[in-house]
């Protein structure tokens, strides 16, 4: 309460000091008008004052300049500089009252300038100040006073007036100062009135801006608190976007494909890897279900039953292996593990699917699963090889032996003698025998190849007027060589035997006619191919394809086609060495061979020869010629059969021949024997010293000796793999008497000829 | 401890007194200021009180009507003659006092105000005002007094000069009838007047003229109050 009255008393101070100031300001001005007033007032009623007919400035134009100015300097100057100030108030007042009193005398004591004087009490009553009410009139009471007691007429116009004549007219200014008085007091009370009122506002107001600054505060905080709230709310919410993103990149980098469906089948969430897999995008995947992905009904149906199962089991269900078939066509192969999402109440409101595509495994597997079987195939192949490369050793031995002295007897009878036709039939039963062990050797790759560089379209245009009249009338022969194709390196006779076995082959396969097509192309077999080819490498090839439209095969028999004594024909009409024969040539010149047959749809045979960039060599056309020999020859065989039969031989011949039965014997037999030996003609696999050992030893002894192997056996020192040495001699087992004799009349001559 | 609090009461006191000191200069200088101011205003107004309460020289006035005049008085009632000067700021007051003792006196009482006009001036020269605001006032007739041959016949020297003359042309009055130079109001002249024409005993019959010299250009209007 008292700090309000304080406060009340302080705004009422305030207040009065500044109407009072304001109050100075208004007089300040006013006191400069009524001077400038009083002198124009003086100039217009009395400018001049007359003595006669002259004139000068009046009295009073002086006074109201002069003694105008001195009484308005005061009040204005202290107005101005110190306003408000009880000082300058009481000072106004006094001047207010002697300019009154200027202006009556100014005026000529007009009765209606003594109202400046009333009107001068009004005005200051402006400051609510009683006290300066008291100098402004007694300076009127002391003005009447004074002009009563020394010019009474001037004032009450009459020479002797009353001593307390001038108390009338203090009188009525007093008169006046009761009203103002009572005017000044309310108005002081209205100005405590609104002093107290303004000090309870602010009193008021202070309350309530506490209040305010207390709730400020406190929303302040709480601001302070949301914000901070808000920040942990996007520190937590950037932390879970951004665990969301790495769950996302989790998800999405997986190349598994994970998906979730609901209860309808629609996905509620796919990974990148799944959309990728559908050419489509996540977005475009949510909601879809799996008839978006796959037109295969039963695939769909497939899920679905898989799906509701999940969800009605609440159990994990493992697909091993599932298909599903994109728009395009593609069957992708999957491994499918479905797990049902559990909601609070333990129900399944979602499945998580997580699939593997295995295609690739699959196909890897498929792959893997047909080169295992062309493996298979080709051991066994190189089984029967062996077996048949075996057998047909020991046979060439002993058929060298049959057709030997078979044809000495043929040449020592008559054919008139009972015995020549006999012999003459076992010398055929031998060729043919020979003939079955040659395809044997040629199967199981242990023929011996003079392989040369060739060109296949060659080797075909010179077979064509053959191939044609070996499959007959009914069927036509179509050449498609492609006019660039490249060089081979390949025995050519060998390769005509591949070509008219195929073209019988095929003559057999069409026996009511179609169409025979031999094709020659350059191929490059890519890494992908030669993966699933076992045995093919990849490069560059010459392909030699031979089509027919015959019947085609079956698979079981495509399988067994190039086994040997295999035929699907009549009983006598094939051996079954046929294809063997080709597939052996084939491999044993470095090339591959595959068929490609469907039943009723023809066959087409593949050969794959590498391309060799070496130019076409010459075939050499043998020269058929029967020489009688001369000179001594040693003769090293291990076999006595054939031993035998070839010292018969030679010895028919006009050769002297040394006979030895193995290595060391040829070796003491030459350093026994002094004479020359012209030739060596010795057995390749002997026991005890190989022939090429013995050629070794033997040759430094005696270098003018020419040598020739011979062999039923291609895979030794001499002959590898089947492939001759350059520059050495050599005769295959089985051989005649006349080709032996031949062999060497040509070593020997070539000798003598150089 | 004594040594210290006589110390910082001396301190406290010299610092009042410091303090205190412009207050008082500043009282000591408005005082001096107020009675500088109060002394410069009352000898202003001193000057001024004493300059519009000094009279003219009063006119001797003839006894009787100058038989000379060329103005004839009333035959029916007093006739009142005032003389004035036509540019004389103060006979404005008497004009006013003229028209109250008219206003006073109606139908008793002539009146004439001639107004002096020097020998040599323009045409109209004596037309002022003053002359305007006499002719308005009722019975009252405006004369030009041409070289204020009439003034001299009245022997009035001062402008304001008022004179009374009874229906036989006896001198009544003789004076100013305002109370001040130049300042309007109750005054003894005018009441003088009015107990006449009332036919009462004046308090006076002889005033102080205020207002400018007539003719004598080596006098003031006013005459030095001895």
């Amino acid at each position: 309460m008292k700090a309000r009255l304080a406060r009340a008393t302080q705004l009422f101070d305030t207040h009065q000091f500044e109407i009072c100031k304001r109050t100075d300001q208004m007089f300040a001005v006013l006191m400069g008008l009524q001077w400038v007033g009083g002198i124009v007032a003086a100039y217009l009623i009395s400018p001049r004052a007359w003595i006669g007919i002259t004139s000068r400035t009046h009295l009073h134009v002086w006074a109201a300049i002069f003694l105008g100015s001195a009484i308005s300097a005061l009040p204005i100057i202290l107005a101005i500089t110190q306003p408000g100030k009880p000082t300058t108030r009481h000072t106004i007042g006094i001047a207010q009252m002697l300019m009154g009193a200027l202006l009556i005398h100014v005026t000529g004591g007009r009765i209606e300038t003594h109202f400046h004087v009333f009107g001068s009490l009004a005005f200051l009553s402006f400051y609510r100040d009683w006290r300066v009410l008291v100098p402004a009139t007694i300076v009127v009471a002391a003005d009447h006073f004074l002009r009563g007691v020394f010019w009474p007429q001037s004032v009450y116009g009459v020479i002797t007036a009353s001593e307390w004549r001038w108390l009338e007219h203090t009188g009525w200014v007093l008169f006046e100062d009761t009203f103002l008085l009572i005017a000044i007091k309310r108005s002081v009370v209205e100005m405590w009135g609104i002093a107290d009122r303004t000090a309870e506002v602010e009193s008021l107001n202070q309350g309530l801006e506490d209040r305010v600054e207390q709730r400020t505060h406190q929303l302040a905080a709480a601001n302070q608190n949301l914000q901070t709230e808000v920040l942990d709310r996007k520190a937590a919410e950037a932390e879970l976007a951004k665990q969301r993103s790495f769950l996302r990149q989790v998800i999405d980098l997986n190349p598994n494909f994970i998906f979730a469906k609901d209860r309808d089948g629609r996905f509620t969430l796919v990974n990148q890897a799944l959309a990728d897999a559908f050419g489509t995008s996540v977005a475009d995947l949510l909601g879809k279900t799996d008839n978006d992905l796959t037109p295969q009904t039963e695939e769909i149906d497939h899920f679905r039953n898989d799906d509701l199962e999940v969800f009605n089991t609440l159990r994990e269900k493992f697909i091993p292996e599932e298909t599903i078939t994109n728009q395009q066509g593609e069957v992708l192969w999957l491994q499918t593990v479905k797990r049902p999402i559990l909601s609070d109440d333990g129900t399944a409101t979602q499945i998580l699917g997580i699939a593997t595509d295995i295609t690739a495994r699959k196909k890897t597997e498929e792959a893997l699963s047909r080169s295992e079987e062309q493996l298979r195939q080709a051991q066994k192949m190189e089984a029967v090889g062996k077996l048949a490369g075996g057998v047909a050793h020991d046979f060439n031995n002993l058929l060298t032996a049959i057709i030997g002295h078979s044809e000495m007897c043929l040449r020592r009878l008559t054919h008139e003698d009972a015995l020549y036709s006999h012999v003459e039939q076992i010398q055929k039963a031998g060729d043919r025998a020979a003939g079955l062990t040659r395809q044997l050797l040629a199967f199981s790759r242990k023929q011996i190849l003079q392989p040369k560089v060739i060109d296949l379209n060659s080797i075909v245009g010179d077979l064509s007027l053959m191939l044609q009249r070996l499959i007959g009338e009914d069927i036509d022969l179509m050449m498609r060589l492609a006019p660039n194709v490249g060089k081979v390196k390949a025995d050519p006779n060998q390769v005509e035997q591949v070509l008219m076995n195929l073209a019988v082959n095929a003559r057999d396969a069409m026996p009511n006619g179609g169409k025979l097509t031999i094709e020659t192309s350059n191929v490059y077999l890519s890494d992908e191919f030669a993966g699933d080819h076992v045995t093919v490498a990849s490069g560059h090839y010459v392909m030699l394809a031979v089509s027919d439209s015959g019947v085609g095969m079956d698979a079981a028999t495509k399988a067994r086609i190039f086994e040997p004594f295999f035929t699907t024909k009549e009983v006598g009409k094939g051996t079954g060495l046929g294809l063997s024969t080709v597939y052996g040539i084939v491999k044993q010149s470095g090339g591959s061979i595959w068929v490609y047959s469907e039943l009723g749809s023809g066959t087409t045979f593949k050969i794959y020869l590498p391309l060799v960039a070496d130019q076409v060599e010459q075939v050499e056309t043998r020269r058929q010629a029967i020489l009688k020999g001369e000179g001594t020859i040693l003769l090293v065989e291990d076999e006595d059969v054939v031993r035998e039969m070839v010292a018969e031989t030679l010895k028919d011949c006009g050769y002297m021949v040394l006979i030895a039965g193995n290595g060391p014997a040829a070796l003491d037999l030459s350093d026994e024997f002094s004479g020359e030996i012209k030739l060596m003609l010795t057995d390749v696999v002997m026991p005890q010293m190989s022939g090429r050992q013995l050629t070794e030893k033997l040759s430094p002894k005696r270098p003018s000796m020419k040598v020739l192997y011979m062999s039923g056996y291609t895979d030794d020192a001499i002959v590898h793999h089947g492939v001759l040495e350059e520059g050495t001699a050599f005769i295959g087992k089985p051989f005649s008497p006349d080709a032996l004799v031949l062999k060497i009349g040509e070593l020997l001559g070539a000798s003598q000829m150089a | 401890m004594p040594l210290n609090y006589s110390l910082t009461t001396t301190l406290k006191s010299r610092l009042v007194s410091d303090s205190d000191k412009p207050r008082w200069l500043g009282r000591a200088v408005i005082c001096v200021v107020a009675l500088v101011w109060f002394g410069l205003v009352g000898i202003g107004f001193s000057y001024l009180w004493n300059y519009e309460n000094t009279p003219g020289i009063a006119a001797v006035a003839p006894r009787r009507w100058p038989a000379e005049s060329h103005i004839q008085p009333a035959r029916d009632r007093a006739t009142l003659i005032m003389l004035a000067h036509p540019k004389c700021p103060c006979t404005r007051a008497s004009i006013g006092e003229l028209a109250a003792i008219m206003a006073h006196c109606q139908g008793r009482l002539n009146a004439y105000v001639l107004f002096m006009k020097p020998e040599g001036f323009t045409e109209n020269w004596e037309k002022t005002d003053l002359w305007q605001s006499a002719s308005q006032i009722p019975d009252v007739q405006v004369i030009s007094d041409p070289s204020g041959e009439e003034a001299r016949r009245f022997s009035a020297v001062t402008s304001g000069q008022t004179l009374l003359y009874d229906l036989k042309g006896e001198l009544l009055f003789s004076g100013g009838i305002t109370p001040s130079r130049g300042h309007s109001g109750d005054n003894a002249g005018k009441s003088a007047i009015v107990s006449i024409i009332n036919r009462e005993i004046p308090d006076t019959n002889v005033t102080n003229v205020f207002g400018c010299p007539l003719f004598d250009p080596n006098s003031e209007c006013r005459v030095a109050r001895k």
